[in-house]
């Protein structure tokens, strides 16, 4: 059934169908609507989950994360500050493998107050052991809701979904909602592996020593590793019913391409569009879209990038200190690839507060990158104005 | 029988194993003891970090016979809150969920978590063991610490400044449907409270009292007779609060001098006579405030 | 690949769980071996044990009656003392001196409790006799409680016993000395015949020496002497020789306890402190007389009784302290009076108390009808043989009642001071247990020592049950022969209750009547009494140890005591702090 909503609704429809039994959530805009219509589906009935109400996000991820030791489905959303504030408890949920799944709306970090889009909240918690899923499109969104419970559980561990500010959780788009049945063929009811039980009983999370705490951290590595197989799986699932798949990395346009943009989030559709107009002027130029952000899409992106001659890397974050993460994660992962097949990579940091990231400077930036010899530092950061 | 005989009024099993790490003499596992007896194997623990983290045992034990979830500092009430919705989604309403925490993690870093959740009312039993300082890290002051106290963070040439927060107001003030305060020294009220507090829906708050040797500086052997002296001499009333509104004394207590309950503690050995005073004189417009409260309710 | 790749991971067979999940309990963990003090339960002597005279399992009979088994506590009782009903009424209880509940409110009254069960031993028929299980036959001079106490014990123990008892009735100081309205004839009377029912032939009107010569008892295995202690001492009252009106007061009493009724005329003084003084000039008033003690101390060296000395005071007889009589007063060579000497305490003398002296020329008149002499007794003891030593008037004994020739064993008034039923009772209990060990030792029986402190309930008299090995209906923890003080109790578990104080008759004209004034307490009033014991030192199963231990490491046996888990206490002490009766001890021994 299609339907036109904005990006967050996607979420509550994807949260809906996934048969969520509690949820935990404190509001953050631009969050709202997703607990909103939460909300309204679980008074009504027609979602029969327990809402915790919390008191802040960081009581939100521990209530889940209480929920989901019981062996339940569990779910939350937050942005910015609040996914800053949950930190701690990002950890507690990797690593008591608590498959909960977060939808986390791409907000820059304050000081000053700013609620558009960027993408310094989700990577800030990159070594939190979470999955990460970047979403380009309201239908991406509520497929990738889904999917992340089943990939979550599969795994047992914590999956969150990224979705950008304003532009994609206030921006309308077409989302075909899969039918209940449908999915509940792809999804079944969560039946754990550990969990609280009296007639079983035992304590969770005591004190581990040195001598056993790397082989936990270890298995939790193993899982992250498993997920990229896993997630491939659970895309053939829902391709086989919806006829859609996204791929941990998607490659467009990129056969014979001698430049290639990487992209995540919304900016990927701007870049789709760019990539189009030059390709039409007869330019090489293709894109890579990011999706997976953890576990690294490592070998793809080495089979992707490498051998090609310049690669421009988009980033819509910065890490302080060094530069913007996509492009530091890549280059990292090119690192060894044969040195004749590492491409030049250029980094660029844009966007950042929500800043418009238009065709033109997509089309300004494959300029640059064709025509500067090598980038002059690690991040290049695309229209400051002082 | 010149002796009251308890023993009929405390149930039998223990729900808790011998080869706890607990220090000799500690009142926590006294507490957990009685509370799990009273609850029954029906139940789930949570515990943040507080000396019950340590004393549960290190992986791969636990000496709770029940389930029991270690998480971190200020989640407890969150955490309570998340179980007991997972169990209520999947038709358990029956199993009663209980968070266990130190005073640290109730006073200080965990009043949110506990303040939102007993505004919620969300059903579960919150037990705060007190302390009165952060003892699992070595003796350091919190809010519950009583003025006067020496703790690692308010020495002997500065003790601790402020009174003890009263927390069974902070409580009260959410007007959940049953708090109390008990003590280790009289099993038969605390474990009576438990069975009261486990027939109850919502939140339910019970604050026990519980001397530490190493961190009051006192005997191994003195812990219930200071657990006691507190009650009598009302530094530690024993009384339970419904509604926020409806407060009543539940034992008698007959009053008497604080200063020997405070010059056997070494952690008041360096008080002056008008520090004693002082603290004398805050225990009587104290206890005053809670007769008031038992008289006209809040 | 190099055996020393680290990178591998390697197959330890450790199994590590992806999530810190638990697998055992703490009981992997001995935390036992933190101790470096540990507990053990130890049963002790109760006080009041300890300070009886008689050696009675006091704290038992409590006990046994606290769980309402009031016949195994008058069983336990009696098997200790033969005469519970007089001792209820007349012993100067030193139990309720040493009872710890005094420390928190008021001793138990213990002899209210005694007397309601000696009434009920003898308002019940009597048990069977004791087997006759030796061929040896006992004798016993003076049925005296020493006397009665010694042959019932010997005959409990399987011997034949013969009681030879000067005076007509059987009883000595009992009868002859103490008023019926302190011992009614009808309860002494049963109790004694609940004695001589133990198999003891009572021989009356036959005294050794006179009506029979020392040699008869030399056809006895043994003999043990307990003539008590007759002769009133002289008052040394210049011009009293002669004087019918100037009269020993023991004389005075037996006559009265005899059945007469002299006549004293109005004026009655009694001269002496001890409980001979006061029952003469309590037994004066029942004649019609008034009556005055003089005594030459003060109220505080008064041997007497306190609550016999408090009684005499409220039934109106007069006192005056420091004072000595020195000479009678004559009128018309008509006795009128004495003359008496002022006194003041100088130093102590051999007793411990500050001796008197005279004022020098403080002298007054005291008016009288008759004065009652009662400063003290002699013994007559010119029937022994000389191999039977005796030093400054008393038989010279050793700790189980052996004179100083072998088969003659000794005890009662006229072996030692102080002198009193219960010690009486407790000396006769010493010397059966003396003479049975005797006689098996010459009967060629492997008999070894006897071991006497093992025998006492700590440092009091022995016990007749632990020599004989019966069972002990009370189980004990590794009972140990030390007496349970008030600071080793945890007061703090206890109620206060008010002591049942006992009944007096109230309203009848005491000065007519030497019937029974003391009613003692109900039954009901009794056992509350028997209830407000503390057990002391007697684990009462109260569990609050395993209430209090932090570690559960205090478990039910099945035979319904208690177990220690070495392997997880941790030596708190909390169990032992909190026992309220003192059973449990921390000691080093064993870590």
């Amino acid at each position: 059934m299609k339907k036109v909503m904005i990006g967050n609704h996607a979420v509550s429809w994807g949260v809906l169908r996934s048969r969520v039994e509690v949820i935990s959530a404190y509001p953050i805009t631009p969050q709202t609507q997703i607990v909103e219509a939460l909300s309204d589906m679980v008074a009504d009935g027609s979602l029969p989950a327990r809402y915790i109400k919390v008191e802040s996000e960081h009581s939100a991820m521990a209530a889940c994360i209480g929920a989901s030791v019981t062996g339940t489905r569990t779910f939350t959303a937050t942005s910015s500050q609040g996914l800053a504030l949950m930190h701690e408890m990002l950890h507690w949920a990797a690593g008591g493998r608590h498959p909960v799944v977060m939808a986390n709306v791409n907000r820059a970090m304050a000081p000053g107050w700013n609620i558009w889009t960027d993408q310094n909240d989700s990577l800030s918690q990159r070594d939190t052991g979470w999955i990460q899923l970047y979403c380009e499109t309201n239908q991406e969104v509520f497929d990738t809701t889904i999917q992340a419970f089943k990939l979550a559980e599969t795994v047992d561990l914590p999956v969150m979904l990224l979705l950008d500010a304003f532009f994609l959780s206030h921006t309308s788009e077409p989302v075909d909602v899969t039918d209940q049945a449908d999915v509940d063929r792809f999804l079944s009811r969560r039946e754990a592996a550990y969990k609280m039980d009296t007639k079983d009983p035992h304590a969770f999370g005591a004190l581990v020593r040195p001598d056993v705490y790397t082989e936990i951290r270890w298995q939790q590595q193993e899982a992250m590793d498993e997920a990229r197989d896993v997630f491939r799986r659970v895309e053939d699932d829902w391709e086989a019913i919806t006829g859609r798949r996204y791929g941990a990395v998607e490659a467009y346009r990129t056969e014979d391409a001698d430049l290639l943009l990487v992209t995540s989030g919304t900016i990927t559709s701007t870049a789709r569009h760019v990539v189009d107009e030059r390709r039409a002027g007869g330019d090489k130029v293709g894109l890579i879209k990011v999706k997976m952000f953890r576990p690294f899409p490592t070998d793809e992106l080495r089979a992707l990038l490498g051998g090609v001659d310049r690669v421009a890397v988009l980033d819509r974050n910065i890490s302080p200190g060094h530069g913007g993460i996509f492009a530091e994660e890549i280059r990292s992962a090119l690192y060894d690839v044969p040195p004749e097949d590492r491409p030049i990579l250029f980094g660029y940091v844009l966007g950042l507060g929500g800043r418009d990231v238009t065709p033109v400077v997509i089309d300004d930036i494959i300029e640059n990158t064709r025509t500067k010899a090598r980038p002059e530092r690690e991040d290049l950061w695309v229209g400051v104005e002082l | 029988m010149s002796q009251t005989i308890i023993k009929q009024h405390i149930p039998r099993d223990d729900l808790l194993t011998s080869g706890h790490l607990a220090c000799p003499g500690c009142a926590a596992p006294i507490a957990m003891n009685l509370v799990l007896k009273a609850l029954g194997p029906e139940t789930m623990v949570v515990l943040p970090a507080c000396c019950w983290s340590i004393i549960a045992g290190p992986w791969p034990q636990s000496s709770l016979r029940v389930p029991l979830y270690h998480t971190a500092f200020e989640t407890a009430a969150a955490v309570a809150s998340g179980i007991k919705a997972g169990l209520q989604s999947r038709g358990d309403t029956e199993t009663t969920v209980i968070a266990w925490a130190g005073d640290g993690g109730t006073f200080d870093i965990g009043l949110q978590a506990l303040s939102g959740a007993a505004e919620r009312n969300e059903d579960f039993i919150y037990f705060c063991y007190d302390n009165e300082a952060y003892m699992n890290t070595g003796i350091q002051r919190s809010s519950a610490t009583p003025w006067g106290a020496w703790t690692t963070t308010t020495p002997t040439s500065d003790p601790e400044h402020q009174p003890k927060k009263d927390i069974m107001a902070i409580m009260a003030a959410h007007r959940i449907p049953y708090a109390a305060t008990a003590s280790v020294a009289y099993p038969v009220d605390l474990v009576q409270k438990v069975e009261k507090a486990r027939t109850i829906r919502g939140t339910r708050f019970i604050h026990i009292l519980a001397p530490c040797p190493p961190g009051w500086k006192t005997q191994n052997d003195e812990t219930i007779d200071l657990a006691r002296m507190a009650v009598e001499r009302r530094i530690f009333p024993l009384l339970e609060v419904e509604n926020g509104g409806d407060w009543r004394f539940t034992v008698d207590h007959p009053g008497g001098p604080v200063e020997p309950y405070l010059r056997r503690q070494a952690r008041f050995g360096h008080l002056s006579d008008e520090q004693v005073e002082h603290i004398q004189r805050e225990v009587n417009a104290r206890w005053k405030i809670l007769s008031n409260r038992v008289k006209y309710g809040t | 690949m190099s055996e020393r790749d680290v990178t591998r991971p390697r197959e330890s067979g450790r199994q590590i769980p992806p999530v810190a999940i638990s697998e055992t309990s703490t009981l992997v963990n001995q935390t036992g071996s933190w101790k470096y003090i540990m507990p053990r339960y130890q049963d002790g002597v109760a006080p009041c044990n300890a300070g009886c005279p008689v050696g009675i399992d006091i704290e038992g009979y409590m006990y046994l009656i606290g769980r309402g088994r009031l016949q195994d506590a008058a069983d336990l009782l009696v098997r200790e003392n033969p005469m519970p009903a007089v001792t209820g009424r007349v012993c100067h209880h030193p139990c309720e001196d040493s009872c710890n509940r005094a420390s928190m409110d008021e001793a138990v009254a213990i002899h209210s409790v005694e007397r309601r069960l000696g009434d009920m031993i003898l308002a019940a028929p009597p048990p069977p006799a004791p087997e006759r299980t030796r061929t040896e036959t006992v004798a016993v001079i003076g049925s005296g409680p020493a006397g009665l106490s010694c042959a019932c014990f010997l005959a409990r123990f399987g011997y034949g016993v013969t009681v030879f008892e000067a005076a007509p009735e059987a009883g000595g100081m009992l009868r002859l000395g103490i008023p019926e309205y302190r011992l009614p004839r009808a309860i002494l009377d049963r109790q004694i015949e609940r004695i001589e029912a133990e198999g003891i032939e009572i021989r009356i009107s036959t005294c050794i020496g006179t009506d029979v010569p020392w040699a008869v008892l030399n056809g006895f295995g043994a003999v043990f002497v307990a003539p008590g202690a007759h002769m009133g001492k002289d008052s040394r009252i210049e011009g009293a020789e002669g004087l019918p009106e100037i009269r020993p007061g023991l004389d005075f009493l037996k006559e009265v306890n005899a059945g007469g009724r002299p006549d004293l005329g109005d004026h009655v003084i009694v001269v002496g402190g001890g409980n001979t003084a006061m029952d003469c000039a309590r037994s004066a008033l029942r004649l019609g007389a008034d009556a005055t003690v003089l005594y030459r101390r003060t109220p505080r060296e008064m041997p007497a009784i306190p609550q016999e000395a408090r009684e005499t005071k409220e039934e109106g007889v007069e006192f005056e302290f420091l004072a000595t009589p020195t000479a009678v007063e004559l009128e018309d060579g008509e006795f009128v009076g004495i003359t008496c000497q002022r006194m003041e305490l100088g130093p102590p003398d051999d007793s411990g108390r500050r001796r008197p002296v005279p004022i020098e020329g403080d002298v007054f008149s005291m008016k009288a009808d008759t004065v009652l002499t009662a400063i003290g007794e002699d013994c007559d003891l010119s029937f022994l043989p000389d191999e039977v030593r005796t030093n400054w008037g008393l038989v010279e004994v050793e700790a189980l009642g052996e004179s100083t020739s072998a088969p003659v064993f000794a005890g009662g008034d006229a072996v030692d001071m102080p002198r009193s039923v219960a010690d009486a009772l407790g000396a006769g209990k010493r010397a059966a247990i003396g003479i049975d060990h005797f006689l098996r030792q010459k009967a060629g029986e492997d008999v070894g020592e006897v071991p006497l402190d093992d025998l006492r309930f700590a440092g009091g008299n022995v016990s007749a049950m632990r020599y004989a090995k019966d069972e002990d209906p009370i189980p004990r923890e590794a009972p140990v022969n030390d007496v349970v003080t008030w600071d080793q109790m945890n007061p703090h578990h206890y109620r206060s209750a008010p002591r049942h104080e006992d009944h007096f008759h109230a309203g009848i004209d005491l000065r007519s009547a030497f019937g029974e004034t003391n009613f003692g307490l109900s039954r009901k009033e009794a056992i509350e009494e028997a209830e407000r014991c503390l057990n002391c030192g007697v684990c009462n199963r109260c569990e609050l140890c395993l209430i209090f231990c932090p570690d559960m490491a205090i478990s039910r046996r099945e035979d319904g005591g208690f177990e220690i888990d070495m392997r997880y206490c941790k030596g708190c002490g909390l169990c032992a702090a909190e026992c309220p009766r003192g059973a449990i001890v921390m000691t080093r021994e064993g870590i």
